[in-house]
């Protein structure tokens, strides 16, 4: 590449430089990438310009852009609006990527309101981006036209385009103390909005949202950051938490979407086959219910250095407290007599818990879901799998969320201190991981980094705000 | 160092653009109707295309519905990138032609200068000669050969661009499968003549799709075959294929699965009670990257290997050597 100059260039220096770039044909093109790069100021760019005008009589549309994305990096408002005039004299539409630049580029500048004309125009031709809408909404709620904001918003909804969390944050900043009922109302709209879709806010957004609260003049809101307790009682407010049960229309959904979408699918062939299933639903339906179901061939490989079914076994001496009735899920080739699985400690096992053996190419995790759903409400499971490709089977997105949310309550996982001798187990959540209120409390888990490396972990911390 | 008489005006290009232009635009504004939305995608397309977007240059109305029916944005993309690639080949194979064609000219007018006579005792007839040599191999193999069965099954688990990419797929393995010293007995099952399969397979061979020396059935293989012979070649089977059985009815599935859909072969096999059989990839090569499956040519070099030489370190010479990276010494 090239180093731009650093002063404007008269006409024959920049034959020079081209004459002395190993490929002239696209020497404009990678100097104005190398300009934008460098962020190069703007009147080396306008020389250059100059020069194509001047040498060929027009400037090629991607040259314009680049100049645009330049003077929009510097937030060169008035040449960003000469560069829409100028290209709209050229052109009647423009590419999304001219788009961007310009709504973004004019709704950082106090000619925001040309961002929306613009938007309009990009409508009439495509869906604009979620950026293109966020640029708008910042836009206007900077300059506190939350009505405007909030219309552009559910616009963006309709159309089916996710918001980030940037500007769901934007309107609680913007927001930050001012008065009206139907303001708050929007507000706690996009609270609901994180509790429908099981979103975290980081802990900056968590911020906002807590001081926008205690800004509600004559609110007399107040927030606290806590862990809740295992128990799903918070500490501040001694509020209950909601607990993880669904209600028996979305159990009973839930159920039949599994067993139709997760177990059958396309092909019931592909997990198992319709006898073995058939096998399997008689016996579940002779030894209901369970209390537990486990994934034996899963729990065996706890602790590598031990032995498969020595780990089996401590897991099951482990669950079998309280007359808890358990159900392991196994492969036939357990029962085969082997160095991993000793034929004796099997026998043993059998007797304190019921054991199903699937076909070796049979997948077990469906029996797993299949069997807990089965048994009822009150039945966990245990696995150290994350079942995200399961959750992935489902159809639509309602029921992944309720999926997640069953699981979140149901899953039993192992502790993570697994170097101690005894096998130990955390128990399921007994209340829901999600934004949520009773009127004159708010309950909102957030993150404590702003980058979710594992959508599938629950946060452990909590804002509590409450209503004095 | 510039002297003010020739001092740089900035903003010349801006008069520039704006020039000359004007009326021009006012008319055609005037006239402009509602455009149609073919014509509007068109019209978008060009405005990528002079972003420098990898977008084609020329496209055709059925090209554009289809890149309007595209789902997603991502869609779209990836359907003109993929267009933009296939024009980029094919101005690329035209201009070689045409460097081919003019060189040929000119080795012919240096000939027919110094004018020499050749003698030679065969007449030039190589490819047609061939093209009999292979016809009646086939011939042969279509009455003692070794059957060998596509199944053609697999059209609604393929978006129309895998389905296409199969047919390929199939008309090299039988290209190659002619061309061998012993050829195995084709057969097509479960094609329906009026599937997808059959309409790109028509694309292919044109007027030669009725002289194929291969069997084309829309039965089953179980209805053709005695269930017992027939092993199913799946890359997911639980069973390693140990050597390769000449009494035996190996079954391909014509499938192209670029979205990851395990275990639909290895399902058909299990509904049928069939046999199946994956290759011993892993005990032969030290696997790199990539999936187990391979592509139906490969496995056509593969199996029509194995049937000459029943040696797996020459038949696995054929899988791609980015997915593995060595043979495995004492396997």
């Amino acid at each position: 590449s090239v180093q731009p100059p650093e002063k404007p260039l008269q006409a024959e220096e920049w034959n020079r430089l081209r004459e002395s770039f190993r490929s002239p044909e696209i020497f404009e093109e990678v100097m104005f990438n190398s300009m934008v790069r460098c962020n190069s100021p703007i009147d080396v760019a306008k020389s250059l310009l100059t020069h194509v005008a001047k040498s060929k009589g027009d400037i090629a549309y991607n040259l314009l852009v680049k100049y645009l994305a330049l003077c929009v990096q510097q937030g060169q408002t008035s040449e960003i609006r000469d560069m829409y005039d100028i290209m709209k004299i050229r052109f009647r539409i423009f590419d999304s990527g001219a788009y961007n630049l310009l709504i973004r580029g004019l709704s950082n500048s106090d000619q925001w309101r040309m961002a929306l004309t613009l938007l309009e125009e990009v409508k009439k031709v495509m869906i604009p981006s979620r950026t293109n809408y966020e640029s708008c909404i910042k836009a206007a709620s900077r300059h506190q036209e939350m009505n405007l904001a909030f219309e552009l918003y559910h616009e963006m909804l309709a159309k089916d385009l996710v918001p980030t969390l940037d500007v769901l944050q934007a309107f609680f900043d913007f927001s930050r103390g001012m008065k009206g009922a139907e303001l708050q109302k929007e507000l706690f709209g996009i609270l609901l909005y994180l509790r429908e879709n099981q979103i975290y806010p980081h802990k900056t957004f968590m911020r906002s949202i807590k001081l926008w609260f205690e800004s509600i003049p004559g609110g007399n809101w107040r927030g606290h950051l806590t862990n809740i307790k295992d128990s799903g009682q918070c500490p501040v407010c001694n509020h209950q938490l909601e607990d993880s049960n669904l209600t028996e229309e979305e159990y009973n959904n839930l159920r039949e979407r599994i067993i139709r979408d997760v177990i059958h699918g396309t092909d019931t062939f592909r997990k198992t086959s319709p006898q073995e299933f058939e096998a399997f639903q008689t016996f579940v339906e002779n030894r209901l219910p369970f209390d537990i179901v486990i994934d034996g061939l899963n729990v065996s490989h706890i602790k590598p250095r031990k032995m498969q079914c020595e780990n089996l076994f401590d897991a099951v001496n482990c669950l079998a407290k309280e007359n808890a009735r358990l159900l392991v899920l196994g492969r036939k080739h357990m029962l085969i007599n082997s160095s991993n699985w000793k034929r004796g400690i099997m026998k043993e096992m059998q007797n304190k818990a019921d054991f199903f053996f699937a076909e070796n190419i049979s997948e077990d995790d469906a029996f797993l879901l299949y069997a807990t759903l089965r048994s009822g409400k009150h039945c966990k499971f245990v696995t150290r799998d994350f079942l995200r490709d399961h959750k992935a089977c489902l159809a639509d997105s309602l029921t992944r969320h309720l999926f997640r949310k069953w699981q979140r309550g149901h899953q039993i996982v192992f502790s993570p201190s697994v170097e101690g001798k005894h096998i130990n187990f955390l128990p399921a959540f007994c209340y829901d991981c999600v934004v949520q209120t009773t009127g004159d409390t708010w309950h909102i888990p957030y993150k404590d980094t702003f980058e979710e490396k594992y959508s599938y972990r629950v946060p452990r911390r909590w804002l509590c705000i409450q209503q004095k | 160092s510039c002297n003010p008489s020739e001092k740089l005006d900035l903003d010349a290009w801006k008069k520039v653009m704006r020039s000359g232009v004007q009326d021009e635009v006012s008319e055609t504004v005037s006239e402009r109707k509602e455009l149609s939305t073919l014509a509007a995608a068109r019209e978008v397309l060009e405005m990528w295309r002079l972003a420098g977007r990898s977008v084609p240059e020329n496209i055709s109305e059925e090209q554009l519905k289809t890149f309007m029916e595209c789902p997603s944005k991502s869609a779209k993309k990836k359907y003109l990138k993929y267009l933009h690639l296939k024009e980029l080949h094919k101005k690329n194979n035209k201009r070689k032609m045409d460097e081919k064609r003019q060189r040929r000219l000119e080795t012919e007018e240096q000939a027919s200068k110094t004018d020499e006579t050749k003698r030679n005792s065969f007449i030039r007839l190589w490819a047609s000669c061939m093209d009999r040599t292979y016809g009646w191999r086939a011939a042969q193999s279509m009455i003692f050969g070794q059957p060998l069965v596509f199944d053609m099954s697999y059209e609604k688990d393929m978006s129309v661009r895998e389905v296409a990419n199969t047919v390929r797929q199939i008309v090299l393995s039988e290209g190659c499968n002619r061309r061998s010293v012993d050829p195995f007995h084709i057969h097509f099952c479960n094609l329906k003549g009026d599937s997808l399969y059959h309409k790109e397979f028509i694309k292919h061979y044109r007027e030669a799709w009725g002289k194929l020396l291969i069997t084309v059935t829309d039965q089953c293989y179980t209805d053709v075959f005695p269930k017992d012979k027939l092993i199913y070649l799946t890359a997911d089977s639980p069973k390693v294929m140990k050597t390769f059985d000449h009494d035996k009815i190996y079954i391909v599935g014509s499938m192209v699965d670029r979205s990851i859909k395990t275990g639909v072969s290895l399902a058909r096999a299990k509904r049928l009670g069939l046999e199946t059989a994956a290759l011993p990839l892993e005990k032969y090569l030290l696997w790199n990257t990539g999936a187990k499956n391979l592509t139906l040519d490969q496995m056509m070099h593969i199996l029509l290997s194995l049937k000459d030489t029943g040696d797996w370190k020459t038949a696995l010479e054929f899988v791609p050597k980015r997915k593995y990276c060595g043979f495995i010494s004492k396997p």
